[in-house]
């Protein structure tokens, strides 16, 4: 399987602080990776440092074989949806949510239909009515998923995601497994709920910014 | 018609009316006497210099003197914008100063060469005071566009980086705080107008007439002024806001975090 995401020695400091130190590893194409480790690790650093928005201070990250700069940069960010925490949904109605990345010019002409936004919501154990609903009234958890049925409509294949089960009950837990059982999405996740950790394929875990421990579960 | 003379005695009778909200703040407990002796001396201070300055530009009329001295105004109004829209000045001098030079030398050159027609487009006793005007509006919008533009980008600064996440480039995520800071920046310009003669009397066309000027030549050159102020501060505020993006944000199309002040 091809390298997709690559850190080699990689080293991140913000306001002269060390938040990564020299952390490598590689996530193939397809493969389900997750991040463990206490708060402060530096966890949600390595997938902030991957979409560009923490500087590489030494060492360096790959994407696709490529080395991180402005050009690359536009590539990952278009393969990537990234969900945190806290996702911004960016609209009045979940319905105008969804609808958010189509109308920029990259997705312009891939508007998805109605039928589409049901089906998508429907993947994730959303009931169809939440489209007329507004933004501001619904759960953390419905909007992490419905930041998760943004990134399947717009067809990416790489996910970062941040304690995305963090919030869901266990049929909205499992719905979100099913979706990343797909073989051909790969994902680099934080996260400290078990069940995620043990249905990754590699666990990195993370302490004060350095990598001390690589696991691989076997899931064949 | 000439307009009477205030001799210097009848100044001091002036200075004296300002003893009524003195006493008043006073009674209500506000201790801002020194605040408003200091505005007041700086205020004298500094009309006194304009009258000497434009005394000397009106008898010299040199167009080399007349644009220094606009250079200068346009660069003191650059420090300003920026100081008060709490922006690091070495990022941004370049872009605010092209911007504003090119919105006030646009509307006054327009008003000027275009429509007023003074026998030498450089004449002093146009070309400067009008431009002052111009400029000094399109500071005040520029001050607010600028401060509502990057508070905006700072307050939703993961809105903004969502956006860019969703495919959006660097001009579709900042444009709806483009839109909304233009809006503000504009809003005083477009009240004033629509509210203009009902709520109060323009101080240039209450100027002119006191100045012996007739009314309806008032009125006109007040009209003049006020469309060059809109165009010149619209003008302003978009390029400046356009130009500005390349300073504030890195290769990566994050928001540069030294860029302002307060950060």
């Amino acid at each position: 399987m091809p390298a997709i995401i690559q850190f080699d020695q990689t080293t991140v400091s913000v306001r002269e602080k060390t938040i990564l130190s020299g952390i490598s590893f590689t996530v193939c194409a397809g493969e389900k990776a997750v991040l463990c480790g206490k708060s402060g690790s530096g966890k949600s650093t390595v997938l902030k440092t991957l979409l560009g928005l923490f500087a590489v201070t030494g060492g360096q990250v790959c994407f696709q074989g490529k080395p991180l700069d402005a050009a690359s940069l536009q590539a990952i960010r278009s393969h990537t949806a990234y969900i945190g925490q806290e996702p911004v949904l960016g609209a009045d109605t979940v319905r105008d949510a969804l609808l958010l990345p189509f109308q920029f010019k990259a997705h312009r002409d891939h508007k998805p239909t109605d039928a589409q936004l049901v089906a998508v919501l429907a993947q994730l154990q959303l009931p169809s009515a939440l489209l007329k609903q507004e933004s501001s009234r619904i759960s953390g958890g419905e909007k992490q998923r419905i930041a998760l049925a943004r990134g399947l409509l717009l067809g990416k294949k790489l996910y970062l995601l941040d304690e995305v089960t963090s919030a869901l009950d266990n049929e909205s837990k499992q719905a979100v497994f099913d979706v990343f059982a797909d073989p051909s999405l790969t994902v680099l996740s934080v996260a400290h709920d078990p069940d995620w950790i043990e249905r990754c394929d590699r666990v990195l875990e993370l302490e004060e910014g350095r990598l001390i421990k690589e696991t691989r579960h076997d899931h064949a | 018609m000439t307009t009477l003379d205030i001799a210097l005695p009848k100044m001091a009778v002036l200075y004296g009316l300002c003893f009524v909200p003195w006493l008043l703040l006073w009674l209500i407990g506000l201790r801002l006497s020194r605040d408003i002796a200091v505005s007041i001396l700086r205020m004298s201070v500094q009309l006194a210099l304009v009258g000497f300055y434009l005394k000397t530009l009106f008898s010299l009329n040199d167009p080399w003197l007349n644009g220094l001295w606009i250079l200068v105004m346009l660069t003191v109004a650059d420090l300003s914008i920026l100081q008060r829209a709490g922006l690091k000045v070495r990022y941004f001098v370049l872009p605010t100063f092209a911007a504003i030079a090119l919105g006030t030398l646009f509307a006054t050159f327009y008003l000027v060469v275009l429509v007023i027609q003074p026998t030498h487009y450089y004449d002093a006793r146009y070309i400067v005071p009008l431009a002052g005007m111009i400029l000094g509006n399109c500071l005040q919008g520029n001050v607010i566009a600028l401060e509502r533009f990057y508070s905006a980008l700072h307050k939703n600064e993961n809105e903004y980086l969502t956006f860019l996440l969703l495919g959006a480039t660097r001009w579709e995520a900042v444009r709806p705080y483009y839109r909304t800071a233009i809006k503000a920046a504009l809003s005083p310009t477009i009240a004033s107008m629509s509210t203009m003669g009902l709520v109060s009397l323009p101080g240039m066309m209450t100027g002119q007439i006191l100045g012996g000027s007739e009314p309806w030549l008032a009125v006109k050159y007040q009209i003049a002024i006020m469309v060059c102020i809109f165009t010149s501060t619209t003008l302003a505020c978009v390029v400046n806001l356009k130009l500005s993006l390349k300073a504030a944000f890195n290769d990566y199309d994050v928001l540069k975090d030294e860029v302002v002040k307060t950060r």
